[in-house]
């Protein structure tokens, strides 16, 4: 990778526009909910009723009968698939329709195809399904532990040794439920074959990893595999997975030699896209009398379905965040008869969080020390503390700093129930917070045209949070040019490959893969200027691009025409192909790092009634560099919210006998709503990260992390009532 | 979806015709509710008789009441200036409901006739609903029951009835002139639903075919103040976990009279008697109006998930008596 930095700074960090933002509010932005195609039908997923067991008889013969309906699906006449390959965070849960299986309720069992969702849909509703029903497994107590692949059990320093020297100890069981991600736009696919050639329009984070488990569950050429989208109605992770849904729709799709549309209903969305799991966790502090960390023991349960484990994640961050010499971090799960588990914004970190930074609060009231105190004494901000080598940045204690100034932390009483106004408690909360790091690979191709403008092609997706915009304006300073001359183009699986957007990774990744594009551009662009050309010799970090011309990086009044170095060769383009280069771990001596955050919150709690409402929150985030202000700024706030949300109402609700989602709508499954929401400061603080010559980290879900700890340390502050378990509700806070 | 006839009748006596003589037709109001129920296939009629075309809408303003007619918007209805003035509880149980979308196409007769938002009974593959195919048993009772009654209610159904505007309107004693198949009827909203615990599956007294017309609104009398103080989990669009209506005349500290509805509780709109006997010609006694909430909540019929309730009620009854004798003082 190029050892330059790269020149930004003209429109990289400014808060522009959404480049997309005319194309969805007028209605033009495709969604694969908008695509009809000729001779298209729509496929409707049936679900089973019982929650564990197997289906003995499935009679279809009566809904073939049924005006336009064109087939049943089932086990018994569905295609075999081949096994699902492995893909980091998005596997395929399982396939579908291969036996008569049931491991959850409301898992597929059959597809109705019709030539309208309405047919199918009544054709859905009428269909008679047999089980020999088993007793669902729920209980996790019942279940087996097993360890998990991407959560291994961590230890470092000596924990009993630890605690037997801590002047003060603290230790509890925190708990957080089961939360479904609910992005508004609903999932769901167009499946068209020509031959073994499948074209998707689907809704998922990555067309990559979805082009791959299609063409081995299919045994056709990753080749022939077309994945398409290029707008989604939001993913918070549930975009990751290779759900079920799209497998049936490509088989319906060739099976009946024509395009299938299959959309899953708002019901559905809490069953067959995955949710954040339930957590059970346990966690030892101890500290002697100064506040000095001696040791961390985090353990934590985590719960999965039969088939498809959760990803964890839940203790990982844990040995990172405190500079203390004894941690140990223990991570199970257990696998019930529930729906599948996936990653839900900001995984395993939001819940890991609510224990820990709850558990610091409990520490800091049993030392008698300021909350924020305890934090500044112990966060670890040069040096990883579980490998020793220096971070590539660390801005969490200008972020507890920052926060504390703004919010007024100073002027807090720290007694609980000593701050008061009228009737109401008042309580001030904080919570220091970190995401891990994650750099997946991504390639992207920039292109210059012989008209001055230029285009940037990846497969990657833009969910909702802004990479068309971004890494427009990023092309528009390393190219020199006004970000209305430069095209982005994402979401179409035959663009150069990326990885999908999760885990925070993409921005980093892709914005480096364009920095290493453009280089390259440069170096082809070079090829061109013959021995005459003042550029002649020159490499590709020598030069740069400026209003459509290659100019020398020193000298920029030494340039010379794209169109006219294009011309001398009767091209009409260039291109150059980039990819991310992440240097080597070892060689680079240092640890790349998350984004961190702290989060100061304040609430009212009307005792008599239980009534809580925030009332005012600042967010402080160390995304490294800013790309966007304006959609940085809507990243930390939407994801507050849905910390809010996390800490407030979010419950995804089994019935205990038979394993359904008890409150699986929008009208029983509460998010916060506008007016939960106060207004909410945020900031960015740090600087851009050394590991990548982009400087980014991913700021999509570092938001959310702490804020439901932070909510639930305030209600202590308020109430003296110690919160454990998610969500906070009216019932826990009658007084 | 399945198919149905749609039909738009102009006149009362058409649409009470229409459904009269289909046993599968219902009436269809602001939908709200209705294609609600049928999307979840709880309730599919073959008949949808559309009755937003008669002429039932509108507010009479007379002397002691209102004539609100039946296809009022919840929105309508609570803009209505003498509702401010003279029922300020039932402006403010209108706009606690809902949203502002949902409000303007529900209407005040719909919103009486809302069912339950229990969702066992509002999903079909559930087996158990004694309210939805009787005798089937209550699935309920031993499931996620956080949202269901605690007062009118027994092991066969603990459904709520969740109108909040039906509360304070129980409190002054509206009523409803029906219209059916064998004429006109007035019904005192106090007989007009049927209590879970006398029948899981009956859940009003019209008949089918009977058409809501008007709903008929006492004004309180110059000088009582009211108000509805509404408990739920998030900030708005939410129904109650508890609510309380409470209106009264005050004659300096002592409380001459007094109307109390508590919604969120039952599996009809409450009205807590006792507890109005309790207080009128009492003074101002939070003490004693605990003691008057829990003499209300003393008949609670509860499982796990409602067990709260109690508590939570009794407390929400006590703060909005407080601040409705507070003001006066
Ligand atoms: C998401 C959501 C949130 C809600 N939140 C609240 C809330 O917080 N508080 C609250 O009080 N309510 C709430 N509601 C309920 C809402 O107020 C009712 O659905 C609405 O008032 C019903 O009126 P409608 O005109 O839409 O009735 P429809 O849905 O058209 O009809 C309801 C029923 O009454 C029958 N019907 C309608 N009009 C008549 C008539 N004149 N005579 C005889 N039968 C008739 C219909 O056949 C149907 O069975 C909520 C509803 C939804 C969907
Ligand atoms: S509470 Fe009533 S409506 Fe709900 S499941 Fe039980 S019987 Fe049915």
């Amino acid at each position: 990778m190029t050892a330059t930095k790269p020149d930004l700074g003209t429109w990289v960090g400014k808060g522009i526009d959404r480049v997309d933002g005319p194309h969805k509010v007028t209605g033009t932005a495709p969604y694969a909910s908008d695509v009809t195609l000729p001779g298209m039908v729509h496929a409707v997923v049936v679900t089973s009723t019982v929650g564990a067991g197997t289906i003995t008889k499935i009679d279809t013969s009566a809904l073939l009968t049924l005006p336009g309906v064109r087939a049943v699906f089932t086990h018994e006449n569905f295609p075999r698939l081949n096994p699902s390959p492995d893909v980091l965070f998005g596997e395929a849960p399982t396939a579908p329709l291969q036996d008569g299986r049931i491991t959850f309720h409301g898992q597929e069992v059959a597809l109705v195809v019709a030539d309208t969702s309405q047919e199918a849909t009544e054709a859905a509703r009428l269909i008679e399904i047999t089980y020999a029903a088993e007793a669902p497994l729920l209980d996790p107590a019942a279940g087996q532990p097993e360890p998990l692949p991407l959560s291994p059990d961590t230890s470092r320093g000596d924990t009993e040794a630890g605690w037997a020297a801590a002047d003060v100890r603290i230790g509890a069981t925190y708990r957080t439920p089961e939360n479904t991600n609910n992005p508004l736009g609903l999932m769901g696919c167009v499946a068209a074959w020509d031959g073994d050639h499948l074209e998707i329009h689907d809704t998922t984070q990555g067309t990559i990893a979805l082009r791959k488990t299609l063409a081995a569950m299919f045994g056709v050429p990753e080749s022939g595999v077309r994945v398409r989208v290029p707008y989604l109605g939001g993913g918070f992770g549930a975009g990751l997975n290779q759900w079920p849904y799209k497998l049936l729709a490509a088989g319906a799709a060739r099976e009946l030699g024509r395009p299938v549309k299959l959309m899953l209903t708002r019901p559905q969305m809490f069953r067959l896209v995955g949710h954040r799991p339930d957590t059970e966790q346990q966690v030892r502090l101890g500290a002697t009398r100064d506040g000095t960390l001696t040791m961390i023991e985090h353990r934590a349960t985590v719960l999965s379905s039969i088939d498809f484990l959760a990803v964890g994640l839940i203790t990982s961050g844990t040995g990172h965040l405190y500079a203390c010499p004894n941690v140990a971090t223990v991570e199970r799960t257990v696998r019930l008869n529930r729906r599948y588990p996936t990653s839900m914004r900001a995984p395993g970190e939001a819940e890991g969080n609510w224990a820990i930074e709850t558990a610091m609060d409990e520490l800091a009231y049993e030392l008698g020390m300021d909350p924020l105190e305890l934090r500044l004494r112990n966060l670890a901000t040069d040096l990883d503390p579980a490998s020793g080598k220096p971070w590539s940045s660390n801005g969490v204690i200008e972020c507890c700093r920052v926060g504390a100034e703004l919010f007024g932390w100073s002027r807090r009483d720290p007694r609980p129930s000593s701050m008061r106004e009228g009737d109401l408690l008042l309580g001030w909360g904080m919570a220091a917070a970190g995401f891990f790091a994650y750099l997946p690979m991504s390639q992207a191709r920039v292109t210059v045209y012989a008209d001055g403008t230029a285009a940037v092609r990846s497969a990657a997706t833009d969910i909702g949070t802004g990479t068309y915009t971004v890494i427009t304006q990023l092309a528009a300073d390393l190219l020199g040019l006004h970000p209305q001359q430069v095209d982005c183009r994402l979401g179409d699986s035959d663009m150069p490959a990326s990885a999908q957007s999760g885990g925070s990774g993409l921005a980093s990744s892709l914005s480096n893969a364009v920095i290493d594009a453009v280089s390259h551009l440069q170096g082809e662009l070079l090829t061109l200027a013959g021995a005459d050309s003042p550029l002649h010799g020159l490499g590709p970090d020598d030069v740069v691009c400026r209003d459509g011309a290659l100019c020398r990086r020193d000298d920029p009044s030494v340039r010379v025409p794209i169109a006219d170095l294009l011309a001398g060769q009767g091209l009409v383009e260039m291109s150059g192909d980039g990819r991310l280069r992440p240097p080597d771990a070892a060689a680079a001596g240092m640890v790349h790092a998350g984004a961190y955050g702290a989060r100061f919150v304040e609430v009212a709690i009307d005792p008599m009634i239980g009534r809580l409402r925030v009332r005012r929150v600042v967010s402080v985030t160390d995304g490294g560099r800013i790309l966007n202000r304006k959609l940085a700024r809507s990243q930390i706030l939407g994801a507050t919210v849905g910390g809010i949300g996390q800490a407030l109402f979010e419950d995804t609700l089994t019935d205990p006998g038979t394993g359904r989602v008890a409150n699986g709508t929008f009208g029983d499954y509460l998010v916060a709503v506008s007016a939960d929401v106060p207004d909410v400061e945020v900031v960015f603080v740090g600087e851009p990260d050394r590991y990548t010559p982009s400087g980014t980290k991913g700021i999509g879900e570092i938001g959310l992390v702490g804020v439901a700890a932070a909510i639930g340390n305030a209600v202590h502050h308020a109430t003296g009532r110690r919160m454990r378990d998610l969500p906070i509700t009216v019932d826990q806070l009658m007084m | 979806m399945r198919a149905f006839v749609y039909d738009r009748p102009d006149a009362v006596d058409e649409a009470v015709a229409s459904v009269a003589a289909d046993p599968q037709a219902a009436f269809l109001a602001g939908g709200t509710t209705q294609l609600d129920l049928m999307k979840d296939g709880v309730w599919t009629p073959d008949r949808l008789v559309d009755i937003s075309r008669l002429p039932l809408r509108g507010i009479l303003v007379e002397s002691q009441q209102l004539k609100v007619g039946a296809l009022t918007t919840m929105e309508q209805l609570a803009a209505e200036p003498v509702v401010a003035q003279r029922l300020t509880f039932v402006r403010e149980a209108l706009l606690a409901g809902a949203t502002v979308q949902l409000r303007n196409m529900a209407t005040i007769g719909g919103n009486l006739l809302q069912r339950t938002r229990c969702r066992y009974f509002r999903d079909p593959t559930v087996a158990a609903c004694n309210r939805r195919s009787p005798d089937s048993g209550c699935a309920a009772v031993d499931g996620v029951a956080r949202m269901h009654a605690v007062l009118g209610v027994d092991e066969r159904c603990i459904a709520l009835h969740a109108s909040d505007v039906a509360v304070p309107l129980l409190a002054v004693e509206a009523s409803v002139l029906v219209s059916g198949p064998s004429g006109q009827r007035r019904i005192p909203l106090s007989e007009f639903w049927v209590r879970a615990d006398e029948g899981p599956s009956i859940e009003n007294v019209l008949g089918h075919g009977d058409l809501i017309t008007e709903i008929d609104v006492p004004l309180l009398p110059q000088g009582w103040r009211s108000g509805y103080l509404k408990v739920r989990d998030r900030a708005s669009y939410e129904f109650a976990l508890t609510s309380a209506a409470v209106a009264v005349q005050m004659d300096g500290d002592m409380i001459a009279d007094i109307r109390i509805g508590l919604g969120g509780v039952g599996s009809v709109p409450w009205r807590a008697r006792e507890a109005e006997e309790m207080l009128r010609g009492t003074h101002v006694d939070p003490v004693r109006f605990e003691q008057a909430g829990r003499a209300t909540m003393a008949s609670a019929f509860t499982v796990p998930g409602t067990a709260f309730k109690v508590d939570l009620a009794v407390r929400t009854l006590s703060r909005q008596l407080i601040t409705m004798t507070e003001a006066t003082r």
